[in-house]
């Protein structure tokens, strides 16, 4: 991928409110190189909301959202979402390769059916997130880690410059998210950008370059060892006193951190 | 006549077919309606349907299938439409808002039918045929008529399923990629509408509904997938539709839909009975391994 002149993802001024409570407000958030970043912050600080806005699935009620310089409507082939897990009906009866398949819908256009290319894409995504094994699996036998690894398979088959994942780690075992961090590594080193929605403190200080700490605004952004500081996670989680155990142990961590 | 000789008279033939046709189209597109969680607004717009039909026959004054099944249609997309409007500005929840479409619009479309002829209109009788279908006073043109629609509404299952498919099982990621959402929605919920309407002569508009829902239920505890799942509810549709024209032909005094519907919930009861990994005795024998919950056994995984 050739570095774009313009940045990657800008968020300009944007607001969102859902019927007339607003959600996130005054957002101003430009990423400008490939990297793994993290929207951090705590529950109902509007990081999902946020996410949505910016694919277009929540209107939004002022501001833009630009990729690549341009508004999403006409770069959509160029940005992958892997969505909350739980917002899907696993019993739903499709196999594992079918989901994965989705991912090339975008691309196929109306009534075209997936062909031997996109076949042959889908098994290597689901061979590089480590499920090939199950790819005609009914997608309710999975254990949850696994079910999360095959939406990030779906979304490499999207073949995007842009990720965005909302929460890809809630409820998911620790070899998955492993394993699911590594497939994230590899795209940022193949020059993809990936947005990542992430709410435990403990693993953004060592998994992110970058992270945007949010509570309803962007209470600061940059480079994590820069951003992740004790100042900047109490402004971000005032008020939210159950996480205060988290927060020392993010402090924590983040002594560790090379 | 005989009640054997009636069974294979061409003309009960001929409307064993359509009707047939009708069951399977019923069951496709009541695939794609299931899997969307969509079975509800069948209802609704089936309850409507009795509305268009009087009103049909109080604008034109006549009484043949094709004015009255348009006048149908027509009622039942308004009724689908008065259901997104109470939705949309009172705020009624959707299990609420659909049962207050349908009561109201049932509640209607008796009063007009059972009213019409204590007003006058004499030639209205046979009307509430409507209510609970009636296959004998069907002619072979107008079973031509249901065939034609039931092969428009599979083709136009085909030509989406891929589509349909993506949207039922993830809307989220479907907008997130492109697709507009709420058009592939429309023509779900439009197709239904239109199956709906075709049952109407053959299962009645209290029992329609039925038709959409049983058959892809049943069809569920067979495969776990899209395709199949609906080439198989079509077949059960096919064959409780066609069982309940020849159960009613035989014994005339039987209304055709209660048969279409009995019929389909005993291919339900043996599914959910004896299915291979979903039905009963198989979970039974296989405890350990408990299958996930899902949309036959009632729990739903929501998402916010």
């Amino acid at each position: 991928m050739t570095t774009s002149p313009r940045p990657l993802v800008e968020f300009h001024d944007v607001t969102v409110a859902y019927g007339r409570r607003p959600v996130v407000w005054n957002v101003d958030l430009v990423i400008d190189e490939p990297c793994l970043f993290g929207i951090i912050g705590p529950n109902g600080a509007g990081k999902s909301t946020l996410l949505k806005a910016a694919l277009g699935l929540v209107p939004l009620v002022g501001g833009e959202v630009l990729f690549f310089g341009e508004p999403l409507a006409r770069v959509r082939g160029r940005v992958g979402y892997v969505p909350q897990r739980e917002t899907v009906d696993w019993d739903f009866p499709v196999n594992v390769m079918d989901v994965v398949l989705m991912g090339t819908y975008g691309r196929l256009g109306w009534f075209r059916r997936p062909g031997e290319r996109e076949r042959r894409l889908a098994r290597e995504c689901l061979d590089r997130v480590g499920l090939a094994d199950v790819a005609a699996r009914q997608i309710g036998r999975l254990s949850g880690g696994q079910q999360q690894r095959v939406f990030l398979a779906r979304a490499l088959a999207q073949e995007a410059d842009v990720y965005f994942l909302d929460e890809p780690m809630a409820g998911v075992d620790v070899r998955s998210q492993e394993r699911i961090f590594g497939v994230l590594d590899d795209l940022k080193a193949d020059g993809r950008l990936v947005v990542v929605v992430h709410h435990d403190l403990r693993t953004a200080a060592e998994w992110f370059d970058r992270v945007a700490l949010v509570d309803r605004r962007v209470v600061a952004a940059g480079p994590t060892s820069d951003t992740l500081t004790p100042d900047n996670l109490q402004r971000t989680y005032a008020g939210h006193v159950d996480v205060l155990d988290d927060l020392a142990q993010a402090i924590a961590a983040r002594g560790r951190t090379p | 006549m005989t009640a054997a000789a009636e069974l294979v008279s061409h003309n009960t033939l001929v409307v064993a077919l359509g009707v047939g046709a009708v069951g399977f189209a019923a069951g496709v597109v009541g695939s794609l309606c299931v899997l969307r969680k969509r079975a509800l607004a069948g209802d609704a717009a089936a309850h409507a349907t009795l509305v268009g039909v009087a009103c049909a026959f109080l604008a034109t004054g006549r009484r043949d299938l094709v004015t009255l099944l348009a006048g149908a249609l027509l009622a039942a997309c308004a009724g689908l439409g008065v259901l997104v409007l109470v939705r949309r500005f009172t705020r009624t929840r959707d299990d609420a808002a659909t049962a207050l479409v349908i009561g109201v619009s049932f509640g209607l479309g008796i009063t007009l039918v059972s009213g019409l002829p204590a007003w006058g209109f004499a030639n209205s009788a046979g009307l509430e045929q409507f209510l609970l279908g009636h296959t004998a006073a069907l002619t072979s043109r107008d079973a031509w008529l249901l065939g034609g629609v039931a092969v428009v509404a599979v083709a136009v299952v085909a030509a989406v399923l891929k589509e349909a498919t993506l949207v039922a099982f993830d809307a989220a990621f479907a907008a997130a990629t492109g697709w507009p959402v709420t058009a592939i929605d429309y023509v779900i919920v439009g197709l239904v509408a239109l199956m709906v309407v075709a049952g109407l002569p053959a299962v009645g508009a209290v029992l329609v509904t039925a038709l959409v829902v049983i058959p892809p239920v049943a069809a569920r505890f067979w495969t776990d997938r899209v395709g199949t799942l609906v080439v198989l509810a079509g077949l059960i549709g096919l064959a409780a539709a066609v069982a309940g024209v020849a159960v009613s032909a035989a014994r005339p005094g039987l209304a055709t839909g209660p048969l279409v519907v009995l019929a389909a919930a005993a291919v339900f009861a043996c599914s959910f009975l004896a299915a291979p990994q979903r039905g009963w005795i198989a979970r039974r024998a296989d405890a350990p391994r408990a299958p996930a919950a899902g949309w036959n056994s009632g729990a739903a995984e929501g998402g916010p």
